[in-house]
């Protein structure tokens, strides 16, 4: 794809005087999406999850076609069914290396005990791959002005510089995370193209470490007194919204954003809330549960136990199922929802009229990173 | 793409303003639409100049996803991003009206309930394999697995085992000859080959017994103190070779494997990290475990009456180590049968002795010093 390099054509032309930037806007409505993730959780219960592709398909179609930039809306082309076959897939490449790691693993055993504890880390490079393949994914089906988004470069080079940076991260203790996520970011968007319009990410790991290293240091207090880490995680989330924005370029077209710190207290708060809401609701249900078991005679004793436990677990399960599901709805509200809406209020454009005429290009990518990312429970933008 | 020369003033048709992108770029054109015999979208600069028109015949005009208040449409014989946006209600209404297939390709109720269906399918189908398919495959294949990879399982469990216990192996000669007899005279009853297993006793205050893949059976020596009678030893030694008989390991491996590898599939976690997986994996874990601690039982008590022993002493230790075990949590969770369900089975089982004893006192007692004479 190399051949598809953006470079400037002709002589560039007498610069206008500088365009007011444009906003975004978001024509949602809550309550629709609100219906849309219930109904999508009774039909994960049912489908015994397997609806989760249809779900998320229909998030982020909701997102995007309500999400206009410069009056234009965009459009997310994506389908569950793709999600489906791309997770068959994944799992059929995902089995034989799972044997292979079983084989190798006993191999490692017999040499040492407990030698073959490393070789999991094999597993976070595979994640991290899959990460850039799922949004490889995610952007060939990101369509505006009837131009989709695209991407080229190797997943297996990006998981070979986050192993590098994450090993930096580790042994730094976290201080090096903003430079790794700037130069992951910057690999990313290197790679990033919307038609003939290449992308590139203008954000500083020193920025970053500027904005936010007093909370690297208040981290350890988070941990002591609990009440502070949802403050500190959104002041954290925040800072780095906004420095990840900012830096975002595609083409001649720049993004900047007003996010203030403060700007997910809110909604973590709210999650802690629902969270706290809903597990005392699972405490009195499970109390009511085991004592209606017991008033019937079935208590959990004497010789046969075992099968005269099984009404109250399957009672449990029931109700975690729910609290699950639940949670899930809570989640996808306040960090999906809302914090897309937080983001884009903020959110400026500049420069726009330089994807004003846009030539289309960029072939459809599979879904199978987003198998690989559902097989290995592993997310990222 | 159908574009067909425009014949313009040949019909006189209302015309609306609509927004066009041609998938080709991303400009944005204002264009005129007529509804002819089918949707033309005509760019007036082009159509003045006599520029061309793109027809979109109706029944292959489909809906796109749109904010409220714009209709989106696409055709399934232009370019798969040409994009025609109506922002006026009324027209958008009149096209609605003309297209009798806009939404034949959306997620309807009958799609969802498709979906609903097929996943029920897959689930049942998925439950029937764990329940019946990979009992009977870890079955049929445990006794299938070639000996030498049975063994370097087992070695690397053994390696596993010996960090554990900091790899003190007890080997006091009177007690290790005593200990051989033992465990000769069982394995000459259960018939299991000279060369097919390995024994030894291992330092350390955990009472316990287990057999290893590739025929290791280790004793910790806590049992050995617990014990009061060669029989009660013995007992628990002639389960661990029921486990080598039915080549449990192997089969618990391949049975573990397989489920955990399903239940992921269902609840799409092939790693089974999450709370649901690693709960559901337990339960089935579990019953296949206590079933398989039930036949090696079986085998210990058809051992035992054939050397004239009553395996009631067993039992009797084990209940001495574990005390009652019912009542006390989630016993749905439990790898073994209930330790007073097992001690009233050997119970019903206990004959007279009608044979020698497995040991004399003298070797007893050489067997209880075997890791040496003090308490560790």
């Amino acid at each position: 794809m190399n051949d598809m390099q953006w470079a400037p054509i002709g002589p560039s032309e007498p610069v206008p005087p500088p365009l007011p930037p444009s906003r975004v806007d978001f024509t949602g409505n809550r309550s629709e999406f609100r219906k849309m993730v219930t109904k999508g959780a009774m039909l994960e219960l049912v489908t015994f999850g397997f609806y989760r592709f249809w779900l998320v398909t229909d998030i982020r179609r909701h997102l995007w076609s309500n999400t206009s930039i410069d009056g234009d809306a965009a459009e997310y082309t994506g389908r569950g069914k793709e999600l489906l076959v791309g997770f068959l897939f994944a799992l059929a490449i995902l089995v034989p290396i799972y044997l292979a790691y079983f084989l190798v693993g006993i191999e490692f055993e017999r040499w040492q005990g407990f030698a073959s504890t490393p070789l999991f880390i094999s597993f976070y490079a595979f994640g991290q791959f899959a990460i850039f393949r799922a949004r490889r994914y995610r952007l060939t089906r990101t369509v505006w002005r009837g131009v989709r988004f695209w991407m080229d470069g190797s997943g297996w080079a990006y998981s070979f510089r986050a192993m590098l940076w994450g090993a930096l991260v580790f042994l730094t203790l976290g201080l090096a995370l903003p430079w790794r996520e700037a130069s992951l970011e910057r690999y990313k968007m290197r790679h990033t193209h919307f038609g003939d319009l290449q992308g590139s990410f203008e954000g500083r790991g020193w920025e970053f470490f500027k904005s936010a290293w007093w909370l690297w240091l208040l981290s350890p207090i988070a941990i002591v007194i609990f009440p502070l880490a949802p403050f500190l995680y959104a002041e954290f989330k925040a800072r780095e919204w906004r420095w990840w924005l900012d830096g975002i370029r595609i083409g001649g077209v720049g993004l900047s954003s007003d996010l203030p710190h403060d700007a997910f207290y809110g909604l973590y708060w709210k999650v802690v809330g629902w969270w706290c809401l809903l597990s005392v609701l699972f405490g009195l249900y499970a109390a009511g549960a085991g004592g209606l078991v017991a008033a019937a005679g079935g208590a959990p004793v004497g010789p046969d136990a075992i099968a005269r436990s099984i009404p109250l677990l399957t009672m449990l399960v029931i109700g975690y199922l729910a609290l699950a599901l639940a949670l899930n709805v809570v989640m996808r509200m306040y960090l999906q929802h809302d914090m897309w809406l937080k983001a884009l209020e903020t959110l400026q454009v500049h420069d726009i009229g330089a994807a004003a005429d846009v030539r289309a290009g960029g072939e459809l990518a599979s879904a199978l990173g987003e198998g690989f990312a559902d097989g290995l429970d592993v997310a990222g933008f | 793409m159908n574009d067909v020369t425009a014949d313009p003033g040949a019909e006189t048709k209302p015309e609306r303003q609509a927004i066009f992108f041609d998938g080709l770029s991303s400009r944005r054109r204002q264009v005129m639409l007529s509804l002819g015999d089918a949707l033309e979208i005509a760019e007036p600069s082009d159509a003045q100049a006599g520029g061309a028109v793109t027809r979109w015949a109706f029944d292959e005009i489909r809906r796109a996803d749109s904010p409220a208040g714009i209709l989106r449409l696409t055709s399934t014989s232009a370019p798969p991003l040409a994009r025609l946006e109506i922002r006026d209600a009324a027209c958008a209404a009149d096209i609605i009206a003309h297209c009798p297939r806009l939404d034949e390709h959306q997620t309807n109720g009958r799609a969802v309930a498709k979906i609903v269906g097929w996943s029920l399918a897959a689930a049942v189908s998925i439950v029937c394999v764990v329940l019946f398919g990979v009992p009977l495959a870890a079955d049929r294949l445990a006794p299938l697995v070639p000996k030498p990879i049975e063994r370097r399982i087992g070695d690397a469990s053994e390696v596993q085992v010996k960090t554990f216990f900091r790899g003190a192996a007890c080997s006091d000669p009177a007690g290790q000859a005593a200990f051989s007899k033992l465990v000769n005279r069982l394995r000459d009853a259960a018939g299991l080959d000279d060369d097919s297993m390995t024994s030894g006793v291992l330092r350390t205050s955990v009472p316990n017994a287990f057999a290893l893949p590739g025929g290791k059976v280790y004793v910790l020596s806590g049992l050995i103190d617990k014990a009061e009678s060669p029989d009660e030893l013995a007992g628990i030694l002639a389960h661990e070779l029921g486990h080598l008989k039915h080549h449990d390991n192997m089969r618990g491996l391949i049975y573990n494997g397989g489920t955990s590898f399903l239940i992921g599939l269902l609840f799409g976690d092939v790693t089974g990290s999450s709370a649901v997986i690693f709960a559901s994996r337990s339960v089935v874990e579990a019953s296949y475990s206590r079933e398989a601690e039930t036949n090696a039982d079986t085998f210990a008590i058809e051992i035992m009456h054939k050397l004239g022993r009553s395996p009631k002493p067993a039992a009797e230790l084990m209940f001495r180590i574990t005390g009652k075990e019912g009542g006390s949590g989630f016993t749905i969770l439990a790898s073994h049968p209930l330790t007073e369900d097992r001690l009233a089975r050997m119970t019903r089982e206990d004959h007279p002795a009608s044979g020698p004893p497995l040991l004399t006192d003298k070797e007893w007692q050489a067997l209880k010093g075997i890791c040496g004479s003090g308490k560790i």
